[in-house]
């Protein structure tokens, strides 16, 4: 299944989905939002936007399941973690 | 200012304790203490340090910029005001970096942030020693307001805005059981938000204490 990860290089609860997706070796693909600069930064933000409805990270997507906020619970089950 | 620079709030070299001392009787105002988990909190706070130091101010560290000042105003720590019902169902920031004064582990709830729940909120909005019997405030929830009247010992919560010209009943003044509008004087009854008026009651919202806070739910 793919999993995307958007992120805040900032954002404690990012590093923490990241080490648990990780730890549990999974692939996946990362966007540190803000580590982005000019057209991209804004792209990556309006995506953010229309998968999540908001600005808040992470922003985790398992298949077509968007989760807001680091959701280990819901991570595990989508992945069989 | 003339050259439209923004005046920073915090010196350079701004510490965490610095930060510390700066935000708890803000968060405490609004029912908020910080996390127990003091690692975790030194790292959010320390986090936020980068960002004041690039950016100017302490901007959330979990919410991201746009560049537009109305939007980003909204992400400067504590930004609980502008979430208070949304935090009011978390229990705690978006960061987890402040809990509700009413959980007592705090850092059991830091691990895990999920989107709140639909359905209502028991939102703290005043201490209760800053609210003696016969105050009329003004309090907000997220972009709500609401008027809060203590009467005795019985709290009353009622939408701010009279229907009438849309006066703010909460800069108004009590008289018994009725709230008065301070701009024409329209009465409306604390206890159910009617008035004279046919057409023009205003909403009431059911409120509580505990803790040392007044709550109202929305």
């Amino acid at each position: 299944m793919q999993v995307k990860v958007y992120a805040l290089s900032t954002c404690p609860y990012c590093r923490m989905a990241k080490r648990y997706l990780d730890d549990g070796s999974v692939d996946y693909e990362l966007t540190e939002v803000d580590k982005l600069e000019g057209q991209e930064k804004d792209d990556a933000i309006a995506e953010v936007r229309r998968i999540s409805g908001g600005a808040s990270f992470p922003v985790v997507v398992v298949g077509d399941e968007v989760i807001v906020g680091f959701n280990k619970k819901r991570i595990k089950e989508l992945l069989d973690l | 200012m003339s050259d439209g620079s923004v005046r920073r709030r915090f010196e350079p070299g701004t510490t965490i304790g610095d930060l510390k001392k700066y935000m708890e009787p803000f968060a405490l105002r609004l029912g908020y203490r910080f996390n127990d988990d003091e690692e975790f909190v030194a790292e959010v706070l320390g986090a936020e340090i980068e960002i004041l130091d690039e950016t100017g101010d302490v901007y959330c560290p979990c919410r991201v910029r746009t560049g537009d000042p109305k939007e980003d105003i909204k992400i400067v720590c504590p930004c609980i005001p502008f979430y208070a019902d949304e935090f009011a169902k978390l229990q705690k920031c978006w960061c987890g970096l402040f809990v509700r004064t009413d959980v007592r582990d705090g850092s059991a709830l830091h691990g895990v942030i999920e989107a709140p729940t639909a359905g209502q909120a028991e939102v703290p909005v005043a201490l209760l020693a800053e609210f003696p019997p016969g105050t009329l405030r003004t309090v907000r929830i997220g972009k709500r307001e609401i008027a809060l009247a203590r009467i005795g010992d019985e709290f009353f919560a009622l939408g701010n805005v009279c229907r009438h010209a849309f006066g703010p009943l909460g800069q108004g003044f009590l008289d018994g059981y009725y709230a008065i509008c301070p701009w024409h004087g329209w009465r409306f009854d604390v206890r159910d938000g009617t008035t004279d008026h046919p057409g023009a009651d205003v909403a009431t919202y059911p409120t509580s204490v505990r803790d040392g806070y007044v709550f109202v739910t929305v």
